[in-house]
């Protein structure tokens, strides 16, 4: 075993779980104001970040262009819960699942019609990004990856800040809380669940945005990140932005330690995909509502 | 006046009834993984179906070209080839994945229609069922194993790793690529399976580097080695390992979505590049591909090429044989042999077939991307001298 290499599989393990974090983020988002979980995410995901590459490739600005398309799949998100997800309220959960499940296939099907549909692209890595990056604990972080992280933390940090101290925010874990007993104090229920999905598409844009900016931008890949990171919630707690954040750095660190310790053991290795799965069945057996996770106690 | 006009409409109508028809089908991933290979593919066989119609290829029979999207889903290769087989009577099928060719060839040789595959694993051709399928081009076990032989020359003893797609396409030349390093006098020190969700390599080859690898071989599509070479690029070990790999790894795909990464990356294909633009087959890859309209990318694609090769094959094969019926398509192709090579001019030697024979253009160049993004030969055309020894065909 080499522990030379121990640091630099950390660091990097918290890189990629900082993306991780911020594209499970959205799930959060709609489970904490509706109890909603959201499977047309990864979706929602591929659509900002082609959105951005269509916008580059017409000649926009890189920054500009992630900007707008983070506005379009606000915009997005808040059209999905409008006209598909607010008829379903009151509706028996595995119905809303159902929705979401066939939402990600019409996305789905909308892209492939698209000229992103099929193919391999990537952005052009704008000027700001593209030079040497830093040498930390003997490995090198991109530009890229250095701003990916900042990004990722910047807004996790801004949804924390807005869940534990905005009017707004509070008001969504209330209705997350307790739904009739929001409604009869005048909250507009329906607004925040149209907020919850339009930040969460918000946040969708820019997670694959970086992804795309690092790793290329596949349709496949990009909505298979929606579920690659549905363990990051799980551990993490469902209704917990902090939870996503730990989950994500905690199932990106397993990834690589998996990756620099066991694949070589292993015939054709692989362990990185299964591994984290392993400790998550072992931390739902002890805490089955995550690391961070409400306690949900029925009193009959 | 009137009668004369009805007259030669209804001659012209038992014409075309009397007219044969040749169907061919295709199908392989248009979407879903390995599509970015595929898509470009499918637009070069549809593309070549055009123009030997718009050049009547084939007087007195209407060709037939059915291209569909399977998702590299082995079920959904199964059911199109079903239909094409079986309600469309096809003359040839084009298919694709490794996982797909694989599981239909015993059905392949029950039906007795000439299968010419993307995929270019040797397992293909060898072995049972093998009588109706035919690989285009020289098989990735051979283009690897000359990579092999090209490391070797240079660094007898140097350490390889081998990183292939989680997939039969991936894992197909790994036994080969062993028993050729063996014989060679190179270890392969470890084989790792990477798809295309690899978001972040460090792991992988921090593990390399620590293990002493200075060559490392792939057996991919684009996407994924790109991402390996960006990551190398960022840890700064392009200096300390070679990148190599097999057809699907290179060509503009790989320089578009590397950039400067790809600088140095050493490919093996039998193909003509995009910016040879004296050879006959180029040109008329460039022709076809203005004509249909195509995006700059899928033209400079060398899958563009590869879907052409495919489709020029079993035409071509129609037309020597002048029978579009399978068996027509078996003895045209099984023609293409001596002085009856075919060379439609993709790639770098001709397109040769027997019924022993079932490998076309076996000949294949190791080429290195430079500063430009272009892929320049490094060797002539050549076949591995020790390659019927690792995999002598049964």
């Amino acid at each position: 075993m080499n522990l030379d290499l121990l640091p630099q599989l950390l660091l990097a393990g918290v890189v990629i779980g900082s993306i991780y974090a911020l594209a499970a983020l959205g799930f959060v988002l709609i489970y904490k104001s509706s109890r909603v979980i959201n499977f047309a995410h990864g979706q929602v995901i591929a659509t900002g970040a082609f959105i951005a590459f269509a916008l580059t490739q017409s000649g926009m600005n890189f920054w500009l262009a992630g900007l707008l398309a983070m506005l379009a799949t606000f915009a997005l998100g808040m059209l999905i819960e409008r006209v598909f997800l607010r008829r379903m309220v009151g509706e028996p959960i595995i119905s809303v699942i159902m929705v979401t499940i066939g939402l990600a296939s019409v996305v789905d099907g909308l892209l492939h019609l698209t000229p992103y549909g099929a193919g391999n692209f990537s952005f052009t890595t704008p000027a700001a990004l593209s030079g040497a990056g830093i040498d930390l604990l003997g490995t090198q972080l991109s530009r890229v990856q250095l701003a990916g992280v900042l990004a990722a933390l910047a807004l996790l940090g801004g949804f924390t800040y807005f869940f534990n101290r905005s009017t707004m925010g509070i008001t969504m874990r209330a209705v997350a809380d307790d739904q009739m007993a929001a409604m009869s104090v005048g909250t507009s229920v329906e607004r925040v669940f149209a907020l919850a999905w339009a930040f969460a598409g918000l946040t969708a844009a820019a997670a694959g945005v970086i992804l795309g900016l690092m790793s290329g931008l596949t349709l496949t890949g990009l909505a298979g990140i929606g579920l690659k990171v549905f363990p990051v919630v799980i551990l993490g707690g469902l209704d917990s932005v902090l939870g996503a954040i730990v989950g994500g750095i905690l199932i990106g660190v397993l990834e690589n330690l998996a990756a620099g310790y066991l694949d070589g053991l292993v015939p054709g290795g692989g362990t990185r995909d299964v591994f984290p799965f392993i400790v998550l069945l072992i931390v739902l057996l002890l805490r089955p509502y995550g690391l961070f996770g409400t306690k949900e106690i029925e009193r009959v | 006046m009137k009668r004369a006009a009805a007259l030669s409409a209804l001659l012209t109508l038992s014409l075309a009834a009397a007219q044969k028809t040749a169907t061919i089908g295709w199908s392989g991933a248009i979407t879903g993984p390995t599509s970015d290979a595929g898509a470009s593919y499918a637009a070069g066989v549809e593309d070549y179906c055009r123009y030997a119609v718009s050049q009547n290829t084939l007087p007195g029979i209407k060709l037939n070209c059915v291209v569909r999207d399977d998702q590299y889903n082995n079920a959904n290769t199964q059911r199109n080839f079903e239909d094409y087989v079986g309600n469309m009577n096809a003359s040839a099928f084009l298919g694709y994945s490794t996982g797909g060719t694989l599981q239909l060839k015993s059905t392949i040789q029950e039906v007795k229609v000439p299968t010419l595959p993307g995929s270019y694993h040797i397992g293909n051709v060898d072995g049972a069922d093998s009588q109706y399928i035919f690989l285009p081009i020289s098989s990735y076990s051979e283009q690897l194993v000359s990579l092999v032989e090209y490391v070797a020359k240079k660094d007898r003893g140097a350490k390889i790793a081998l990183v292939v797609n989680p997939s039969p396409f991936g894992r197909a030349p790994v036994d080969d690529v062993r028993k050729a390093a063996q014989r060679l006098g190179v270890q392969i020190v470890d084989v790792q399976e990477v798809g295309g969700n690899n978001l972040d390599n460090t792991a992988l080859l921090k593990r390399f580097e620590s293990a002493g690898v200075k060559y490392v071989l792939n057996q991919n599509t684009a996407g994924p080695v790109a991402n390996i070479l960006k990551d190398a690029k960022r840890l700064n070990l392009l200096g300390k390992m070679q990148f190599m790999g097999a057809h699907y790894t290179g060509g503009e795909d790989l320089t578009r979505l590397a950039g400067d990464a790809a600088n140095n990356f050493i490919w093996a294909t039998s193909y003509y590049m995009f910016d040879e633009a004296d050879k006959p087959g180029i040109q008329l890859v460039k022709k076809i591909g203005a004509a249909n309209n195509r995006k700059p990318d899928t033209i400079r694609s060398v899958h563009y090429t590869s879907g052409m090769l495919a489709a020029s094959i079993a035409i071509e094969a129609i037309r020597r044989s002048k029978d579009p019926s399978a068996a027509g398509v078996y003895k045209g192709i099984t023609s293409m042999t001596g002085s009856r090579a075919f060379n439609p001019g993709f790639t770098v030697g001709p397109v040769t077939f027997s019924a022993k024979d079932h490998i076309g253009a076996e000949s294949l160049r190791l080429l290195q991307a430079d500063s430009t993004g272009n892929f320049k030969a490094i060797t002539g055309a050549q076949r591995s001298a020790i390659f019927p020894l690792v995999h002598p065909l049964k």
